[in-house]
């Protein structure tokens, strides 16, 4: 594979810093191994991994460099230098709300050392990828987000439950207030310690700023509300892979991953170790992700199961 | 002077290994399994018939006790043959109650009260396997598959690692187990309606387990159910047959994804019964298989097309194909 010179042509047109906005994007983008600036991850043992999942999270990388803003720190940038392609959980635990879809900065940011090396930066060689082994282009969507934030006071349950719109409080049944917003529609469950649980975004963002809006609710009745440890404690994908599934022949080889129990549940239960997620696969090709506590995790769970699935595509 | 006696009957247990046991064996061949000859108490080499053993001590009962008989006393002297494979060594004493006037004392009351706690440690363990003898029993499993749940009971309960559970509910699970690993898988209702716990509870156990003792075990097939549910609902091996290929031809052609096979058995025996002789209704196939009559209907509908196709080329139709019920 060529380590230097010349892209690939079927990569040339996507050799740009908005070329790869989301995982989906056709994933010969090979800007990848040229290392565009990409901060020193914490290695992940990617071996086992296509190049082509390994091209596709350095997309994610490169999507967050792009969209960083000024609270970037400026050293990580400055040791972006070295074009190790690893793993991005690192830094998409940091900025989990710049998965934005719409917005694109395509400006490079200030201080940043150039992004597009000279053909003199080392690279670590990669593993050439089987022109088979297509990644699936379907990206799976963000259907729920979990996360927990401490506003950082004792709250008054009784006071919150009779002032606040939309909440609703019956101690005898759960011992904590549930209040509800519209925009983004979530619900969140607010402790009397202080501690909220907020549910139903559709992405980290949301999550975030509906978390944000229930805490300045809280503000307004009075309380000393603060915004500490924001956390994103689950998330939840879904996806489809347009074919049916056998789904006995996939508990009979993957038996130690596996749990199919018709009599339970219709769907097969695998539990993926590598990225610790628990995918609910269905007859008719529907996958259900959850258990993440990052994006990238539901898109690389995904990738590793597409082409387990494939292989027991229902030929009927 | 009056002598009273009293009796007392005390039960000891002895736990023998077997395996450290001195064995005797023919010299000229250390591997022949030697036969007993219970008349003199011999044990003969079957390969030269030299006499091994010399009067060796007749470790069979002592009497025979006959279920009809109406004597009271037992006049066996050894009691019970314990479980020291299940019971985790056995030795404990137990006192029985006393027949003999001495044996009360002033108040009326017995001495030597209460057969004393035995194995406290197993305590729970025997319970359990008395209730998995007592759900078995409800449904007629055989001896076999109780043993095999009480085996997996042990390893479970020895593991630990699922203690916070009711035993109930592991019991339950482990004869779940048993029956799916012996071949004969019963549904988790067919479960359920012996014990006391619920079918949530049970397949959460049972989950538990097979992850705990890393098994797993075979998918249930529609086959597995046939021969049961044709003869709780009376119907003849004829109509069981082709309920049977019906139902694998079903699988087979993939008429019913995601059905799961249950409902597809009872479909195809609805739809095996109504051709034949011997018609059964929705409802009745419901109760005997533990499934909704609307879920009989759905993978009815379903079967329902390609009807002709699924019956076995030798059937006898009672009503044509063609005449079948359409719901």
């Amino acid at each position: 594979m060529d380590q230097n010179n010349s892209l690939p042509p079927y990569a040339q047109g996507l050799a740009s810093p908005q070329g790869a906005m989301t995982p989906g994007i056709p994933i010969f983008s090979p800007m990848m191994p040229y290392g565009t600036g990409l901060t020193p991850q914490p290695v992940q043992s990617t071996s086992s991994l296509s190049i082509l999942e390994e091209q596709q999270r350095q997309q994610q990388q490169q999507q967050q460099q792009q969209q960083q803003q000024q609270q970037q720190q400026q050293q990580q940038q400055a040791a972006q230098q070295s074009t190790s392609q690893q793993a991005t959980q690192g830094t998409s635990g940091q900025t989990p709300q710049l998965f934005h879809s719409q917005t694109l900065t395509t400006a490079p940011l200030p201080g940043t050392t150039p992004l597009y090396p000279s053909p003199m930066t080392p690279m670590t060689p990669i593993t050439p990828a089987t022109p088979a082994s297509e990644s699936s282009g379907i990206v799976p969507q963000l259907q729920n987000i979990v996360s927990t934030v401490n506003l950082g006071c004792k709250l008054d349950l009784k006071t919150i439950a009779l002032r606040a719109r939309n909440a609703e409080y019956n101690p005898k049944r759960f011992a904590a207030v549930i209040m509800r917003i519209r925009e983004p529609r979530t619900t969140a469950l607010i402790f009397s310690s202080g501690k909220m649980v907020c549910t139903g975004a559709k992405s980290e963002e949301q999550s975030r700023l509906a978390a944000r809006k229930y805490a300045r609710v809280v503000q307004k009745l009075g309380f000393p509300a603060k915004f500490l440890d924001f956390k994103i404690q689950n998330m939840v994908g879904s996806c489809d892979v347009k074919f049916p599934i056998r789904l006995e022949g996939l508990v009979l080889t993957h038996q130690q991953f596996s749990s199919y129990e018709p009599e339970l549940f219709p769907g097969l239960i695998y539990r993926m170790i590598k990225p610790r997620i628990v995918l609910l696969i269905f007859v008719s090709g529907k996958v259900v992700l959850t258990g993440a506590k990052v994006r990238a995790e539901i898109y690389e769970a995904f990738e590793n199961i597409y082409p387990i699935l494939k292989g027991f595509r229902k030929t009927t | 002077m009056l002598w009273v006696t009293t009796t007392f009957i005390i039960e000891v247990g002895v736990a023998v290994r077997l395996d450290v046991l001195p064995r005797v064996t023919c010299p000229n061949h250390p591997d022949a399994i030697l036969v007993e000859d219970y008349r003199a108490g011999d044990m003969i080499c079957p390969e030269c018939g030299l006499v091994v053993g010399d009067r060796v001590i007749d470790v069979g009962s002592e009497w025979r006790t006959f279920s009809n008989d109406k004597a009271t006393k037992d006049p066996s002297r050894v009691g019970d043959s314990q479980n020291p494979l299940l019971s985790d060594g056995d030795l404990t004493t137990m006192i029985g109650k006393g027949t003999g006037a001495a044996s009360f004392d002033e108040f009326g009351n017995s001495k030597y009260q209460n057969r004393r706690t035995m194995s406290s440690s197993d305590r729970a363990m025997m319970n359990a396997f008395k209730e998995i003898t007592t759900m078995a029993d409800r449904i007629n499993l055989p001896r076999n598959i109780v043993d095999r749940t009480n085996n997996l009971f042990k390893q479970v309960y020895e593991q630990k690692s699922l203690k916070g559970r009711a035993n109930d509910a592991i019991a339950s699970a482990c004869l779940y187990i048993a029956c799916r690993q012996e071949g004969v898988p019963r549904t988790f209702k067919e479960i359920c309606a012996v014990s006391r716990i619920s079918k949530k509870e049970i397949g959460r156990c049972f989950k538990l387990i097979l992850k705990a003792l890393e098994t797993s075990v075979d998918l249930i097939t529609t086959g597995d159910f046939m021969s049961r549910f044709c003869s709780n609902l009376g119907l003849p091996k004829q109509v069981q047959m082709a309920a049977t290929h019906i139902a694998r031809k079903a699988v087979e052609l993939d008429l019913v994804p995601g059905r799961s096979p249950i409902s597809v058995a009872a479909a195809a025996i609805y739809m095996a019964s109504q051709a034949s002789a011997e018609k059964r209704t929705q409802k009745e196939i419901g109760d005997i298989a533990g499934v909704a009559d609307v879920t009989i209907r759905q993978s009815y509908r379903l079967i329902y097309p390609r009807a002709p196709d699924l019956f076995p080329a030798d059937f006898k139709f009672d009503t044509p194909v063609d005449k079948l019920p359409q719901l």
